[in-house]
């Protein structure tokens, strides 16, 4: 709207009506996940009892059509356009994330499914409505180009964040979103006021138009650095990164692991999108956002890793392994360079289908002992082999270690952080390069906790229920493709190669 | 059948892995023949191998010309936009430098599957784990890819660590992790250098096809591939035309650089304040010294070969050591020589301490498996000696001391199982006089001794000779390590006949005693199935001892081509 009241002209009000209701189509999945939530709350109002069926049959059928919708549009794809009056892009990179983000949400559920009676989301409407808030909110994050639809969007799905964490009953959950909530709200203001400077010094919203670009040419360093960092900051916020990470385990380890699989991989991508279009137009030389970030990098790898070891419970741990790997999602994106943008995409895309799969995993365990605690998984590798061997390939592809994708990921961000090294001669390249690498080492250790307790140690404790055949079937879905994209990563590769990153 | 030969020998234990995987637990029985069966083929399809091997091929290690029974195929190819594209082969081949050591892992591989007979419990995890191992080790020696040895070489680290952690001794789960982080350590210094060396190194004919200099990949001479490299010096070669590539063979040759790379010969690029090439030496040297292992990296190796149940240990100091050895020989020395010439000092002042230090420590020790594990450090520290010396004695000798340790590490750490399974202990202090209750178990017991302390007439002597005759060549022929340096390792050769001379006293001489009593009527003698794996041992120390002749003649023209990289690389 903030465009169409630019916009000094009353005469135009007519065309531009008719320009946005050309740009609905574009905004078809939107609107496919708009009616899929409306559908989810009458449904959820006019029946009582018995719910689960119906619920998961319109939430599974809303994300079927909205991946199809997507996957037209994908292959009839055009041309770059701003749509809605320059509040957002529609282009391939929003456009592929959309299709990932349908499909990682669609696992999401499935883990819900999986991870039996106790946390089940289907049981109620509420939690789903909220859920497809959520969703709509990171596929407009990943179009956003104006500052206020960048704001807009993270606070939809902030806010749907905070929802999520405290829906269910129980006093820790209550606490993990109350600071959530706090942190949230705090980290809201600072970037909302990071935004107000931006625009008084530029006069305008929309960071992709000249007037945006010509406007922090003429401002000084010193404000200028302060308005973008406190901007994105609160991007940074959302991609869970060192300094603004501190919500995350506590909301990872009190939240349902469904809602955890998708809180710690939708928004982190979305958000790293963001990031990449703010700093995509931003003029060479003005701030040097590479020194910044990749001392964000260096510190969520190096900090997430560190912490991570010290933890006794696998949801925890994987909260700040999400962090590491945030830093890791950074690399691609300090290369600064083509190939350092399909890397980010392909290291995001692999990245949520490791992390699905592993909350998938501890979502089985999870139901067969009670909870996500090392402790309590003691032998269970022993018990139920398959499942274990699952686990370990999973956490193997988290590490980054050969024959799992999460091998090739780390190869083709580092590969092009050094690539952008040998041409750009930034030593803060090199540090990122080094440092991130070694990280593999501290990430190892803990990452074979998991493995560690269901095979060298011996459990007690009775299981609760026999492995099951859904279970091993879902398991291999998952993990299957790990190990088959490390030998065949050529065709993802050149999807991502066929996107068009310039603006 | 031949031309596909390397594939079967590591798919072979690959596809039995799998095999034992989904037999169901009532044939647990058959799970070890599978191993056996398999591996036997693999070792049959090796010696196939090394008696089709063409000794008289020469040429320097650079060129693919010297080496045989290649297999080369695209894996993929990665487009990179205006950088180009990168693409990884499968591509397998030997030459002097390997083929002694794919023999080795063969022989180590089969020795240890039929020392595995007596695993009881776990089964199917042990072996399909063990036969998995087994293929990667036997990969790793033949891939001639950098990202296919990569995969292979950190696709060991996994079985092995649930090898020892599971079937190993008290103390399994802290060797268990100790051993997979610091060879990890190892593997990311190995792999930053391999990023930054994939994206220096271009390959010739594929860049060639690319850009149109000539028809199909088949077509190319080397002529083509000379102007190949000629344009992309002079920058004629546009970027998007340049195919990157991993091949091994293609980065020992410094044509094969792209002219502004931080890694070219030429390159005066600096990483922190050193040339970006000594650095990238020094990263791979440390990554291969770790697994090798060298003083100060060897930490991991007590442990490991300690709490390790006793075919892992055979395995580990039988052939994983060695591809921190073949992988110095085939990396960090092949890529950077003139770093290497840099550092010979270096390489050869730890080389020499890892001897001096290893005997000392071997000498302090209590128990008998850590006794050996501190002498494999000893021994290997040669290894190193005979590299930094640069001469073809001194790198014909550190490979002869690989494959030669290989058989007699392999017999030292079954000789400590025998009595370990016998006992469950292995505190030297606990025994005397052994050789009254088991004289045909001393008689072994003497001779792998007497061979890993470097008697002539066994193998470890001839491979510790030509070390030292080309540590004492090397300072007047090439300067790469001082005189004094093989003088003072002549002391490791004192020490290790001091220890293993004082251990064979202290057990098995004199009045026959045990600790505990109770222990004495299991000490029974050698047993069939003992005989079946240290008869062919032995006779192969003996053998590769006096006729040292049939290993020399196998890697003596690779180890010429290698050594004269070396010389070309000093003038």
């Amino acid at each position: 709207m903030i465009s169409l009241l630019q916009s000094n002209n009353a005469s135009d009000l007519k065309d531009q009506l008719g320009n946005l209701s050309e740009d609905v189509w574009m905004l078809a999945p939107e609107i496919s996940v708009v009616i899929a939530l409306l559908l989810l709350l009458g449904f959820d109002l006019l029946f009582k009892k018995n719910k689960e069926i119906g619920l998961a049959s319109i939430a599974f059928c809303g994300l079927a059509s909205t991946f199809v919708i997507l996957t037209f549009q994908w292959t009839n794809f055009s041309t770059d356009l701003m749509i809605m009056g320059n509040l957002l892009r529609y282009d391939q990179l929003s456009v592929f994330l959309k299709l990932i983000f349908s499909l990682g949400g669609a696992l999401g559920l499935i883990i819900a499914a999986r991870n039996g009676e106790k946390n089940n989301l289907f049981q109620t409407g509420e939690s789903l409505v909220i859920l497809f808030g959520l969703f709509l909110g990171v596929f407009l994050m990943t179009m956003a180009t104006n500052l206020l639809m960048i704001y807009l969007s993270i606070e939809v799905v902030s806010i749907c964040s905070y929802m999520l964490t405290g829906i269910l009953k129980g006093k820790r959950k209550a606490e993990a979103a109350l600071k959530y909530l706090l942190f949230g709200a705090v980290s809201s203001a600072v970037m909302l006021y990071g935004i107000s400077w931006l625009y008084g010094f530029t006069g305008t919203l929309d960071v992709t138009s000249q007037a945006f670009i010509s406007g922090l040419s003429e401002v000084s360093v010193l404000p200028l650095t302060i308005a973008l960092i406190m901007t994105i900051g609160g991007i940074i916020f959302k991609l869970g990164a060192v300094p603004f990470h501190i919500w995350s385990p506590d909301v990872y380890q009190a939240a349902p692991t469904a809602i955890v699989s998708i809180f710690s991989t939708l928004p982190k991508l979305a958000a790293l999108t963001l990031l990449f279009r703010v700093i995509n137009v931003l003029p060479a030389g003005l701030f040097d956002w590479q020194l910044i970030l990749g001392v964000v990098a260096i510190a969520s790898m190096i900090f997430g890793n560190f912490s991570a070891l010290w933890q006794k419970d696998a949801k925890r741990m994987l909260a700040y392994s999400s962090i590491a790997h945030a830093g890791f999602l950074l690399v691609g994106l300090v290369a600064y360079t083509e190939a350092g943008n399909t890397s980010m995409l392909f290291y995001g895309a692999m990245y949520l289908v490791m992390n699905v799969g592993a909350f998938l995993l501890i979502a089985i365990l999870e139901r067969r002992t009670g909870s996500a605690a090392f402790d309590d998984m003691r032998g269970l590798g022993m018990k139920m082999p398959f499942l274990g061997i699952l686990v370990v390939i999973v956490m193997i592809a988290l590490t980054g270690l050969p024959p799992t994708v999460g091998f090739n990921a780390k190869l083709y961000v580092f590969s092009a952080i050094w690539e952008a090294y040998q041409v750009q001669n930034n030593s803060i390249l090199l540090w990122v390069f080094i440092l991130g690498l070694l990280n593999t080492v501290v990430a190892l250790f803990y990452y074979l906790k998991l493995p560690y307790y269901l095979f060298f140690k011996t459990g007690e404790k009775t299981v609760l229920e026999k492995s099951s055949i859904p279970d091993h079937i879902w398991g291999t879905i998952m993990v299957l493709p790990l190990l088959i994209w490390f030998f065949q990563s050529e065709w993802l590769m050149n999807v991502l190669n066929s996107i068009n990153f310039v603006f | 059948m031949t031309e596909h030969l390397l594939s079967y020998i590591i798919f072979i234990p690959l596809l039995a892995s799998l095999v034992v995987a989904l037999l169901p637990k009532r044939l647990a029985d058959s799970y070890r023949l599978i191993a056996i069966v398999a591996l036997g083929l693999s070792l049959v399809l090796s010696v196939v191998g090394v008696s089709l091997f063409d000794s008289d091929v020469t040429g320097l290690t650079n060129s693919e010309a010297s080496l045989q029974m290649i297999e080369k195929v695209e894996w993929f190819s990665i487009n990179l936009g205006s950088l180009g594209r990168f693409s990884v082969d499968y591509f397998l081949g030997v030459d002097g430098l390997n083929v002694s050591m794919l023999l080795l892992a063969a022989i180590v591989l089969f020795i240890g599957a039929i020392s595995s007979w007596n695993i009881k419990n776990k089964r199917k995890g042990y072996f399909s784990l063990y036969l998995l191992l087994s293929s990667s080790v036997l990969g790793c020696f033949v891939a001639l890819d950098f990202f296919l040895f990569y995969l292979f070489f950190e696709f060991m680290l996994l079985p092995m660590y649930f090898l020892i952690g599971i079937w190993g001794g008290p103390r399994k789960e802290y060797a268990a992790i100790k051993f997979f982080l610091y060879t990890l350590v190892g593997s990311i210094l190995i792999l930053i250098v391999m990023i930054g060396l994939y994206n220096s190194v271009y390959d010739p004919i594929k860049t060639g096809a690319e850009a149109g200099i000539f028809e199909s990949i088949s077509s190319a001479t080397s002529d083509q591939i000379s102007e190949v490299q000629t344009q992309v010096k002079l920058g004629n070669v546009s970027s998007e035309n340049i195919v990157k590539s991993f091949n091994m063979i293609s980065m020992a040759n410094e044509d094969n650089y792209l002219p502004d790379s931080f890694l070219s010969k030429s390159s005066a690029a600096q990483v922190f304040g050193q040339s970006a090439r000594w650095m990238a030496f020094l990263a791979l040297l440390i990554g291969f010294a770790i697994k090798l292992p060298a003083f100060p990296f060897h930490t991991w190796l007590p442990d490991a070969h300690v709490e390790a149940p006793t075919p892992i240990s055979v395995v580990l100091a039988g052939i994983l050591l060695k591809i921190g050895g073949y992988g110095m020989i085939r990396t960090a020395f092949s890529f950077f020589p003139d770093s290497a010439y840099h550092y010979s000092w270096l390489i050869g002042f730890f080389g020499m301490f890892s001897i001096i230090y290893g005997a000392l420590n071997a000498l302090a020790q209590k128990d008998i498996k850590k006794l050996i594990a501190y002498s494999s450090v000893s021994h290997m520290g040669f290894v190193l000696l005979g590299l930094a010396a640069l001469t073809v004695e001194g790198v014909s000798g550190a490979i002869y001391q690989m494959f030669s340790h290989g058989l007699i590490s392999a017999t030292l750490f079954l000789v400590a199982g025998v009595l370990y399974d016998r006992t469950q202990n292995r505190l030297i202090e606990n025994y005397g006089g052994l050789a009254h209750q088991l004289p045909k178990y001393t008689v072994v017991v003497s001779i792998a001794f007497f061979a890993s302390l470097g008697l002539p007439g066994f193998s470890g002597f001839i491979g510790e000779l030509m070390v030292f005759l080309g540590a004492f060549k090397s300072a007047s022929f090439i300067g790469a390590i001082p005189m004094w340096m093989p003088v003072v390792a002549t002391l490791g050769l004192v020490l290790s006949a001091g220890y293993y001379l004082w251990t064979l006293q202290r057990m098995f001489f004199g009045k026959y005693w045990v600790k505990d009593a109770a222990r004495h009527d299991n000490l029974k003698d050698l047993t069939l199935r003992e005989y079946l794996m240290f008869v062919p041992l032995i006779a192969m120390i003996i053998w590769f001892g006096i006729f040292p002749g049939t290993l020399l003649d196998l890697i003596s023209n690779s180890v010429e081509g290698f050594t004269q990289l070396m010389v070309q690389a000093v003038k």
